[in-house]
């Protein structure tokens, strides 16, 4: 180093940038808050000027993968996409390639899928809250959520054999009947959940700490909201009244669903929505286990397929398939299907040419449709708000990487 | 009962050196200063961790020494800590960046010698000691700052501008409540002051509870406790000024803060608590001070589990929009209640 420059901090300034003297600053993609990714943060002073989100650090193929694999093994792959919320990122696909196959699910089986999605969707907003929590150093609320969504897991667990990867609704059906048991676990998660969200008021979102750090803080207009293509709870935050599930798939034309709405747009009004609709998934499981029509819970057609030697297990609740099955041959065409995950809307691009595998799949996953708002959200605002940008958002980096 | 000792003056005899310099370098090295400081905050550590997983729904440390419930687990990480490989960054200004950990709590055993431990307990009196601590209090934000800028690390930059936001903010409120203690009592003498509070029964908390106030709190923010851990951040500049250390020199910068902590919690102490009030012989005298000060460390500590960190520039506005005003006010109090203590 030579003497006349100035020892210690050396800044790489950009030069002028709106007539700025502006600070580079990598955040990630080795940081304690970054996720995996990188966020350039361009600071005047202490003021963000630009955000520049570099992703891609965790793209695993997924679209690519799809096309080499057959349509049931494609499932097991993209589910790894979002681990949190495995049934959600799944059950457009596997719509999508029903449609292409001409079959329909029997009604039990619709319903069994969408107590698995708000299932999943309670532990995706609890994971989404907790590192909300730590974004702000709040351990408690990181802690809290996370063990609280241990219950939902277990109820995951008790309903598909797996904590995490499901593999639940396969083309047909699913793959479990509802075990004996559940409904009594899931009355007990539910009480539980229902006093918990009132600690999480009292802790989290009515502490005066928590109000400052969020409040007025990233506010997304309706209009941006809507131009921008932002999604999920981010969206209605914004006062927009969208929800993927208003499309009625699954079973939710008959459970009446009505999306949770916000006004303001702003972090803390995303928080409140992701609260908000945890307890409404309680209330969309309750009401859909009291609906649950009888019968099979898989298509007779793959019933019928079973050889003879496993065909008790449908009995016992539980689907065998034959080595058939996995060689599923559907019609030519394209198809287009979305559904509405606990980070937002996924939509699902299938293109079949008639063979066993997909020619064709294109995902758009909300959070690579959230990115946006990294960029956009944070300006004219100070470096501590951008954690509390981001924890807002609840922003799942392997997602939006596919 | 007589429980005093005489240790100073044992060693004194059978060393045949003064007794004041024997004081001096005791007071220091082992009470209160850096031995009994290092086993309090080994146990502050492992009881913050413990206290938070408690409200948590955690264990918390446990795999070490199962049997006291992993309270050697901070033991374990010092030890590793020591052994570490100190790192020095290739662009870092490096003898600033080594000397000023050191310094800075080489700074602070300056306060050790001069808040008494007990009674009798000290390393010397002077009637400045008040302005001695807050003085070498307040010398290690500078060379916090001297870290920021050494390190040669954006990171560590921001967190330096941080530290000095912070320091100014806490400071003025610290020395406010400082001044009004002293104005209360009338004396800038801490021995004397838990003096006046032994004789007339009447101690500071109750007498002047703002100036008490005021004095935690300006004590949370100097010490990067949360809600005030803005120097840290972890979340946006990963550990403030603190980002380059490893080894020796990061285990040095933590504790500067859990030191400067301890420091402060004593002193609160005995300005407002009493000190060893109703105790006269050394050795109850040094368990009351104890008690009171490591209740305060924990209440301190407890805040973790409660709050998130603050924004910069509300932590700003409330020091200098709410609590400097308050601070004022207790002045007020101050001058309306010194003539209890005639």
């Amino acid at each position: 180093m030579s003497s006349s420059t100035l020892p210690g901090m050396e800044v790489r300034e950009l030069g002028t940038r709106q007539g700025l003297r502006l600070i580079e600053l990598n955040i990630g993609a080795q940081h304690p808050a970054s996720g995996h990714m990188r966020m350039i943060v361009y600071l005047d002073g202490d003021v963000i000027v630009d955000v520049d989100p570099d992703i891609g650090y965790v793209h695993r193929t997924m679209e690519k993968l799809a096309e080499t694999r057959e349509y049931v093994r494609v499932i097991s792959t993209i589910e790894r996409m979002t681990i949190i919320d495995a049934c959600n990122v799944t059950l457009p696909y596997v719509e999508a390639v029903e449609k292409l196959l001409g079959i329909e699910p029997p009604p039990r089986a619709k319903y069994l899928r969408t107590i698995l999605c708000e299932i999943n969707r309670i532990s995706s907003h609890l994971y989404g809250l907790g590192l909300g929590g730590i974004f702000l150093n709040h351990s408690t609320m990181y802690m809290w959520a996370f063990g609280d969504r241990e219950v939902f897991l277990h109820l995951a667990n008790m309903l598909t054999g797996a904590r995490l990867t499901h593999t639940y609704a396969i083309m047909g059906g699913v793959r479990r009947d509802l075990p004996q048991g559940f409904r009594d676990a899931f009355e007990k998660a539910k009480r539980y959940m229902t006093r918990r969200l009132k600690e999480y008021d009292k802790i989290f979102f009515n502490n005066p700490v928590v109000r400052g750090r969020l409040e007025n803080i990233g506010v997304l207009p309706r209009r941006d909201a809507i131009l921008l293509g932002a999604s999920g709870p981010n969206l209605r935050a914004s006062g927009v009244e969208y929800d993927a599930r208003m499309t009625k798939y699954a079973a939710y034309e008959e459970l009446d669903f009505k999306p949770v709405v916000g006004e303001a747009g702003d972090a803390l009004e995303r928080i409140w929505v992701r609260l908000r609709e945890i307890e409404y998934s309680l209330e969309l499981i309750d009401r859909a286990l009291k609906q649950l029509p009888e019968g099979l819970f898989f298509n007779e057609k793959y019933v019928k397929m079973a050889p003879p030697a496993v065909k008790h297990w449908i009995e016992k609740g539980r689907v065998r398939l034959p080595g058939t099955y996995i060689r599923l041959k559907t019609k030519p065409g394209e198809i287009i299907t979305r559904a509405e995950m606990g980070h937002g809307e996924i939509t699902y691009h299938l293109v079949s040419d008639g063979g066993i595998k997909p020619y064709r799949l294109r995902i758009v996953t909300p959070s690579a449709r959230n990115l946006i708002l990294f960029k956009e959200l944070p300006k004219g605002h100070l470096l501590m708000d951008f954690p509390a940008i981001y924890g807002s958002l609840d922003y799942f980096p392997p997602e939006a990487d596919r | 009962m007589v429980l005093d000792i005489d240790l100073v003056g044992t060693i004194s005899t059978y060393l045949g050196l003064p007794p004041e310099l024997v004081r001096a370098v005791l007071a220091p090295l082992i009470y209160p200063g850096l031995g009994v400081f290092t086993v309090i905050v080994l146990f502050l550590i492992w009881a913050e961790r413990k206290i938070a997983a408690k409200v948590q729904l955690r264990v918390g440390p446990y795999y070490v020494s199962k049997r006291l419930h992993g309270a050697l687990q901070m033991l374990a990480d010092g030890i590793r800590v020591a052994f570490q490989e100190v790192i020095i960054p290739l662009e870092a200004e490096k003898p600033a960046y080594i000397l000023a950990p050191i310094l800075s709590f080489a700074a602070l055993t300056v306060a050790f010698a001069v808040v008494p431990g007990g009674p009798g307990i000290y390393g010397f009196s002077s009637s400045m000691s008040l302005l001695i601590v807050y003085a070498a209090i307040s010398v290690s934000p500078i060379l916090i700052i001297l870290m920021g800028w050494s390190s040669s690390n954006k990171f560590s930059y921001i967190g330096a501008g941080r530290e000095t936001l912070v320091t100014i903010a806490g400071e003025v409120t610290l020395l406010a409540s400082l001044l009004s203690v002293a104005m209360m009592y009338k004396s800038l003498d801490i021995l004397e002051i838990v003096e006046i509070q032994r004789q007339t029964d009447i101690i500071g908390l109750v007498a002047n509870p703002l100036a008490a106030l005021l004095f935690f709190i300006a004590a949370l923010l100097l010490t990067d406790r949360i809600p005030f851990d803005l120097v840290l951040g972890e979340q946006e500049i990963v550990q403030g000024p603190f980002t380059e250390y490893t080894g020796v020199l990061y285990a040095l910068t933590l504790a500067l803060d859990y030191g400067k902590l301890y420091v402060l919690m004593l002193l609160f102490t005995s300005l407002f608590l009493g000190g060893w009030a109703p105790f006269d012989s050394v050795i109850l005298g040094v368990v009351a001070v104890l008690a009171k000060t490591i209740l305060l460390l924990l209440l301190a500590v407890f805040l973790r589990s409660v709050y998130a960190r603050m924004r910069i520039d509300q932590v700003a506005s409330v020091f200098w929009g709410r609590l400097f005003p308050l601070a004022l006010l207790s002045f007020i109090i101050s001058a309306l209640v010194a003539p209890l203590y005639g």
